[in-house]
């Protein structure tokens, strides 16, 4: 019998949405949503279901992990509802003029600090290494290489055309510990 | 007079390799301190390595995403011998080994900065 931590992302992914009983090592039980099971340390992420309570999130270790057991099925709808707590949530639909006149001011802040910065469509190219999709915030930036995404990101974060949250300098402190976390 | 058997000595495992990022799962660091038992699927077909590392890829977004919206957070720490302790979370390292806090309440006060072992924590909660 595998233990929790040997087994495959496939195996993991079958309790995704679902609520559990997650039985730990030491015979403490926790119930609750699966969020997620990270691949690298089988921890098992829960999210609350009571309804009328603040929800929360526990992080199960994975090498505590001794039993998970199914109790519910989960909908598209309990996972729209759980995602919304972890994925930032969406601005409000742009139009096709605000979309464009954001990218335009984005394409010309970056040209400003000489970073090469071509147009494909509705997104922006830069260095040929980065894409930034609409609405052109810095997290919709999309790039393999770490250390040109976190200089565009604060670049986008810093463009003065654009004011959509008041945060300054501690957007930057936010993004330095975001990059260092994100591995 | 006897001679005592000497013991030998217990080298560390180095630490991560300053040129890269560390993610190196061949690294001794990784090797020594997490179980091998991240287990790829034994089938060597292209597509169901494919297919595996993309749910790969979702599972550690979400995890990472998890860890994001915890920092910062007052976070609740279930360790080992039902030992229980508050702190603030500040970050991960890459392989979910140590996690970094402040602010850690122990029975012998507050410890401004620390490290938690991973292999002493159960679980963590926090509110949203």
């Amino acid at each position: 019998m595998l233990q929790w931590s040997e087994r495959s992302p496939q195996h993991w992914l079958e309790f995704v949405n679902h609520e559990v009983c997650v039985t730990a090592r030491d015979q403490q039980r926790f119930e609750g949503r699966v969020f997620t099971v990270d691949p690298v340390s089988a921890s098992v992420v829960l999210v609350s279901v009571q309804e009328n309570e603040r929800p929360s999130v526990r992080v199960i270790l994975g090498h505590a992990v001794t039993d998970v057991q199914i109790l519910g099925r989960g909908t598209e709808e309990t996972e729209r509802r759980m995602k919304s707590i972890f994925l930032p949530s969406q601005t409000q639909i742009l139009s096709a003029e605000e979309l464009k006149s954001r990218r335009e001011s984005l394409r010309v802040w970056l040209e400003k600090n000489r970073v090469p910065v071509t147009e494909d469509g509705e997104v922006l190219r830069v260095a040929n290494a980065l894409t930034i999709s609409a609405p052109y915030g810095s997290g919709d930036c999309s790039c393999s290489n770490e250390i040109i995404l976190a200089r565009i990101q604060s670049l986008v974060e810093s463009n003065p055309g654009e004011q959509q949250t008041s945060h300054t300098s501690e957007s930057s402190d936010n993004l330095m510990r975001r990059s260092d976390n994100i591995c | 007079m006897s001679m005592k058997t000497p013991v030998s000595v217990l080298r560390l495992p180095r630490g991560p390799d300053p040129n890269s990022r560390g993610f190196d799962p061949n690294s001794p660091r990784f090797i020594a301190l997490c179980p091998t038992t991240v287990s790829t699927s034994s089938s060597s077909s292209g597509s169901v390595d494919e297919e595996e590392q993309r749910l790969r890829s979702e599972l550690r977004e979400r995890f990472l995403r998890t860890l994001l919206l915890m920092t910062d957070k007052q976070v609740q720490f279930d360790m080992l011998e039902k030992v229980r302790v508050r702190a603030r979370f500040g970050a991960s390292d890459i392989d979910v080994l140590n996690f970094q806090v402040s602010d850690l309440e122990t029975p012998l006060g507050v410890q401004k900065e620390a490290l938690l072992r991973c292999h002493d924590v159960i679980s963590c909660s926090f509110e949203l």
